[in-house]
């Protein structure tokens, strides 16, 4: 299996991306190279596999077959430890400009095993504004050796000056049969459960995975999807509103305490933990304080913005379910993405017209723009949740 | 695999390949050492942070071929500790078992298929005393900036041309150039190359003081093995990626005909300089003004407090008032490895050279060359 098999549905690209690559390996055999380029950003919609694509073409340039998927440079970039490729994952709300400083210094040297030097920028779209302008001079001139991989949601994420000196790889929008193979071939979901995961999930194939695999997933979604009909009065609104984000910060806390466990043992052995003799038993030897220290404050970081996404894909969930509403008020023929919940979506397009579908998709939005601007997530789901109840009447603000 | 060492010999190599161990891995698996017994015998340590690695060879009475992968840092502090017997090293399973005399420690192991390739090491290039080079690479490597927003600054360049080497530096603020001689493996031989400053002080240091000879390994222009160089000495090596090789073109900008110079005795200006710069804030000049046979330096303004003080000077030339930041001059002078500093200048807004001075008669020594940028005086 070569490098791109973790993509799915992306043909396209793959077929940019091999050409980039065998382009590649010849500007290294000393060749002219026409058709790579330095600097790429990857597009697509959450789940789509943005960094799953960047990451095999970055172990294609590195492979001295162009992403064989076995030798030892594919591996290494799978594991995440080739010296030639470095990873940078915005793990805080946003990524600052001392970081960013940093980070072009390192791209600026030469590749350590001669072929090319990586950066895969994932979640490109956290950079701040200043630090993407320390970006511009690196990106647009980079080494002759250096290659920036950027990944964001839409091209639009980055501001212009970037995205004009990066080419675009746009990763569409994978089918929900192509996701509901996957699941089934792999990780052996029935079919309908996979299909129903892969409709929910609408083409995130990590969430689609997640969804037929774990019941408190599943379960969180149905609590998402039961406040429409819930929002008959103003305190059932409030009380909605709480729950959806306590539900929210279940869910990030289940994701946080996985990703926390997993390092901090990896960490502590680092450190001496579960190795024997004199003088280990009492703890962990010197700077492993410090440095579990300094993971807990990174993780500390993460979990407040798991927190943000985790309330944000609820409320695309709602989203989603409202966008089934529209589709439904207008007749029109498109999947479902809750085609397991028919019946509650033909409630509530009887009950209410395209125009109140359409102000109720407004207010989600607005409520995830205040939280992007930082409102309590209580206040903000609040107002959301009310102009959701509310029919006919015009709400400004 | 297995092997059986002396303590001493194990804890000083582990102690060093220790250091080039990534403070903050960003995997867990750059956290290791790699521990490797070969087929003849040899027990290689090595330690990569993706910039610099290090490698340690040591010959080996016992010793089984095999690789294992731990973590470096417990094995440094195990290492130390250990009484002053043979430490025998066996892999057992996903355990390695260290035992000296009556001591005995099991490290769990690391996935060693994870952890990244070692960058080969260049063709050697030639040798140069480690004490030499030491010196040489310190008195540069002050100059290099300490910020990162143009890498180029960070680096110290080398350029080798035949049997001379020139290191150069610089921050925008001064300069530092010095040459010195080295033994080519080609006579010929030419090569540039742009190595962060930081790592190159670190591993000038981690080899010298040994007083044998380091051997450089660079490949010349298109050669291969471009983009790293190798330092290596007494079995131990350490291979740096290089930064790209752009430069200023700095020979231009050290001046050739001066209007005065100034000799000094080091340890007084340094002490002076120090005690002025007191009041002067921390990028407020310190400034002097050289006249016939005395500098007075003066710091501070008239809103705040102020310190002069006078040093006799052997001066030679017109008469001037220049001002420099005291850090880069302290820095400078400490960099000259002289007792009498020589100060060059053509005009206050002109850069300044700061060389090793001599008595009069013999002249400059010009291997180290300073340049310092005064600092315009508003008045």
């Amino acid at each position: 299996m070569t490098v791109y098999g973790d993509l799915i549905g992306q043909d396209r690209a793959i077929g940019v991306l091999r050409r980039a690559a065998s382009a590649a390996a010849e500007a290294v055999a000393g060749g002219r190279g026409a058709g790579m380029t330095h600097a790429w950003l990857f597009t697509g919609p959450p789940g789509s596999g943005r960094s799953t694509a960047a990451k095999a073409f970055a172990a294609a340039l590195l492979c001295p077959e162009q992403g064989c998927g076995h030798c030892d440079a594919c591996h290494q970039v799978e594991v995440g430890s080739h010296p030639d490729v470095t990873f940078v994952r915005p793990e805080g709300l946003s990524y600052g400009v001392r970081q960013t400083r940093e980070l072009v210094l390192k791209a600026a040297g030469a590749p350590t095993l001669g072929r090319w030097r990586v950066v895969l920028f994932e979640d490109a779209d956290r950079v701040t504004e200043q630090a993407a302008n320390a970006l511009l001079k690196a990106i647009e001139e980079p080494p002759p050796r250096t290659v920036w991989l950027l990944c964001a949601p839409s091209a639009d994420d980055m501001i212009i000056t970037i995205r004009s000196r990066c080419r675009v790889v746009t990763l569409g929008t994978p089918s929900t049969e192509a996701v509901a193979n996957v699941l089934a071939t792999r990780d052996g979901v029935p079919h309908d459960v996979a299909l129903d995961a892969a409709r929910a999930a609408q083409g995130d194939v990590g969430r689609a995975r997640r969804l037929a695999l774990d019941e408190e997933t599943r379960r969180r979604r149905a609590e998402v999807l039961s406040i429409p009909r819930s929002l008959t009065g103003v305190a059932e609104c409030i009380t909605a509103a709480e729950r959806l984000v306590k539900t929210s910060t279940e869910d990030a806390d289940a994701a946080t305490t996985a990703l926390n466990e997993v390092e901090t043992a990896e960490l502590r052995r680092v450190y001496g933990e579960g190795s024997t003799g004199k003088g280990l038993n009492k703890g962990l030897v010197r700077g492993g304080a410090g440095a579990l220290k300094e993971l807990e404050t990174m993780q500390k970081s993460r979990a407040t913005r798991i927190k943000r996404d985790s309330l944000d894909l609820a409320l695309l969930e709602l989203m989603a379910f409202y966008r089934d509403v529209l589709a439904m008020q207008f007749g029109a023929s498109v999947e479902l993405a809750n085609e397991d919940r028919r019946h509650e979506v033909e409630t509530v397009a009887r009950a209410s017209t395209p125009e109140d579908t359409l102000r109720r998709t407004e207010a989600i939005m607005k409520c995830r723009e205040r939280l992007a601007a930082n409102v309590h997530p209580q206040i903000a789901v609040e107002a959301m949740t009310l102009a959701l109840r509310s029919s006919g009447v015009v709400h400004r603000g | 695999m297995m092997f059986r060492i002396d303590r001493d010999v194990l804890a000083e190599a582990v102690a060093w390949t220790a250091r080039s161990l990534p403070a903050r891995p960003s995997v867990p698996v750059l956290a290791g050492m790699r521990l490797e017994v070969t087929e003849d015998q040899r027990l290689k340590l090595s330690g990569f942070d993706y910039e610099v690695s290090a490698e340690v060879t040591l010959d080996l009475q016992t010793g089984e071929a095999g690789v294992v992968l731990v973590s470096g840092k417990l094995l440094a502090e195990i290492t130390r500790a250990l009484p002053a017997q043979p430490v025998e090293l066996v892999v057992d399973g996903a355990k390695a078992v260290v035992t000296c005399g009556s001591a005995r420690f099991t490290l769990l192991t690391m996935p060693v298929e994870d952890y990244p390739s070692l960058p080969a090491m260049p063709p050697a290039a030639g040798r140069v005393g480690s004490d030499v080079f030491a010196s040489a690479v310190g008195q540069v490597a002050v100059a290099a900036g300490k910020d990162d927003t143009l890498p180029m600054l960070t680096g110290v360049r080398m350029e080798i041309d035949g049997d001379t080497v020139t290191l150069a530096a610089t921050d925008r603020y001064r300069l530092a150039v010095r040459e010195l001689k080295w033994q080519p493996e080609q006579p010929g031989f030419q090569a540039v190359a742009m190595i962060p400053g930081r790592t190159l002080a670190d591993t000038a240091k981690a080899l010298g003081g040994s007083g044998a000879e380091v051997e450089i390994a660079l490949s010349s222009a298109g050669g291969t093995g471009e983009g790293m160089i190798g330092f290596s000495s007494s079995g131990r090596r350490t291979t740096t990626r290089l930064l790209d090789p752009e430069f200023p073109k700095y020979r231009s900008l050290l001046p050739t005909e001066f209007s005065a110079r100034a000799d000094l005795s080091t340890g007084s200006f340094v002490e002076a300089v120090k005690r002025v710069a007191l009041v002067a804030e921390r990028n407020t000049p310190v400034r002097l003004a050289f006249r016939g046979g005395e500098v007075v330096l003066e710091a501070g303004s008239g809103d705040e407090a102020q310190a002069v003080e006078a040093l006799p000077v052997d001066f030679d030339g017109d008469e001037i008032n220049i001002a420099f930041n005291h850090q880069f001059l302290l820095e400078g002078l400490g960099a000259i490895d002289s007792d009498i500093a020589r100060l060059q200048f053509t005009t206050p807004t002109k850069p300044a050279i700061l060389t090793a001075g001599k008595p009069v008669d013999e002249g400059a020594n010009e291997d180290y060359r300073y340049l310092i940028m005064p600092i315009r005086l508003s008045s």
